[in-house]
């Protein structure tokens, strides 16, 4: 009876092991787009950290702002320094739950999150559309939602209305892999 | 062993296994994923000049900055019909940053009839963090040629009398996020100019300092303290208070100054009056700077 124990157990936690609960992305990317008539703005981030728990459909994501790169050098200088000031909030995060996530069903899958964002010290509830997809031992998910400058208490100057748009959308992907603790 | 015994073994086991899984919060897991990275102190100042004088900092790779100087200032006579002011000298400037941390520029001056180019290298960064350098370095060499003529006839010169050169330590430290604060120490070559005076070495010391008055708008202050000044003509120390206000790419300074001049050994050498409101020792000053991105990577 006692080896029979064991067995059980080493098959749970083996078992645990070979399924893993959370799956990691450690390379997501992450694109900021402001388009207005003066002047369009792109950035991107591609160091963005993101982890899933399966056994729970909850999703975090957290970047760090100062690894947001512009197109133009100057632009990277003054996000950082006069927008969202990243020497006092240097990340942005994300932690919410994907609904309905069924983390075995092959192929694609169209799901909301809804979860809390963080940036620039502000927080907002937001629901996310994304796209997940289950291939080879890993998830990749994408998506894109728009963010309301404003909303962050991002203060634009009236001289620089014309350049920087209202709501900026946010695109982003991650390919998760299983995650070893 | 009884089965209930057994079934308590099994439980405790299954618990075990459970709470390494759920203990941590997800972010907690990305807060210690997080790679550690060197962060170098950005924006000592906003502009790579702090008023008159050149600031530690320098334009990222492959920006050109169209660099427009005026000063502004009234003659001695009391009473005048200039319309805005009796004076105005322009200097125009072209400068361009070979890499992050090279970068060189070429101008002129109308009033002075200074030609001057520069190099200027970012040795050491400040970093953000609490390791790494806690002051940025930036190495400065200019070289200037005085064309206008020489207003005593007997003198003598050639091409080489009518170099001056500078050269600069440039260190600065971001204090905190609103003051920085910048030391230069300053070589000077004296070579030829409009009084007919025999060339030079001179040593200076430069104190600078911007302070934020709003994300867009800081206050500066600069001024040079000349260890060994010239006998004839009696010069000053070249002083200023202002303003720099970004605006996009778009870069705008706003100073008074006793410098009449703008480029370098001819302000820390040259300045003939002292800092005070009366003409003609107050100039306005006002910098127009242009930056235009040649080089439009999403990647480092």
């Amino acid at each position: 009876m006692n080896k029979f124990i064991i067995l059980v157990y080493f098959i749970l936690v083996t078992g645990q092991q070979l399924v893993a609960q959370k799956y990691i992305a450690r390379q997501g990317r992450i694109a900021l787009f402001s388009y207005t008539p003066v002047e369009n703005i792109k950035a991107e981030n591609n160091q963005v950290l993101s982890i899933i728990d399966l056994s729970k459909g909850r999703i975090a994501v957290s970047m760090l702002m100062h690894a947001f790169i512009f197109e133009k050098a100057l632009m990277r200088e003054h996000f950082n320094e006069s927008y969202v000031e990243s020497d006092i909030y240097p990340k942005a995060t994300f932690e919410g739950e994907i609904i309905d996530f069924e983390p075995l069903l092959a192929g694609e899958q169209t799901r909301i999150i809804k979860g809390n964002f963080t940036m620039h010290g502000v927080s907002q509830e937001l629901e996310i559309k994304a796209k997940i997809n289950y291939v080879d031992d890993g998830y990749q998910l994408s998506g894109n939602f728009e963010a309301i400058v404003d909303d962050y208490h991002i203060k634009i100057p009236p001289l620089l209305a014309g350049n920087i748009a209202k709501v900026i959308s946010v695109d982003f992907k991650f390919e998760y892999e299983p995650y070893q603790e | 062993m009884s089965p209930i015994k057994n079934n308590i073994v099994l439980v405790i086991l299954l618990l075990l296994t459970g709470i390494p899984a759920s203990a941590q919060d997800l972010l907690q897991i990305l807060e210690e994923e997080q790679p550690e990275q060197l962060r170098y102190a950005d924006a000592t100042f906003k502009t790579t000049r702090i008023t008159f004088g050149h600031s530690v900092e320098s334009r990222k790779k492959g920006i050109l900055e169209i660099f427009v100087a005026n000063r502004f200032w009234d003659g001695p006579a009391q009473r005048s019909q200039s319309f805005f002011a009796d004076r105005l000298s322009t200097r125009l400037a072209l400068e361009y940053a070979l890499s992050d941390r090279l970068s060189t520029g070429l101008g002129g001056t109308t009033w002075d009839g200074l030609f001057d180019g520069f190099l200027k290298y970012r040795l050491i960064r400040q970093s953000a963090g609490k390791e790494g350098a806690s002051v940025s370095v930036t190495l400065f060499q200019n070289a200037s040629y005085y064309s206008e003529g020489v207003s005593d006839p007997t003198i003598e010169d050639t091409f080489t009398d009518r170099l001056s050169f500078t050269t600069q330590a440039l260190v600065a430290s971001r204090v905190n996020r609103n003051f920085s604060l910048q030391l230069a120490p300053t070589f000077v070559h004296k070579g030829l100019s409009y009084y007919g005076e025999p060339s030079r070495n001179h040593f200076a010391l430069g104190v600078g300092g911007r302070y934020k008055l709003g994300q867009h708008l800081s206050f500066v202050s600069e001024y040079y303290w000349l260890l060994n000044p010239a006998d004839s003509p009696k010069t000053y120390g070249p002083f200023s208070i202002g303003v720099n206000w970004e605006l996009g790419d778009v870069m705008l300074q706003f100073m008074l100054t006793n410098a009449v001049n703008m480029v370098e050994e001819a302000f820390i050498t040259g300045t003939r009056n002292n800092f005070n409101f009366r003409s003609p020792n107050l100039n306005f000053g006002f910098n127009f700077v242009y930056v235009i991105h040649f080089r439009r990577n999403l990647r480092d």
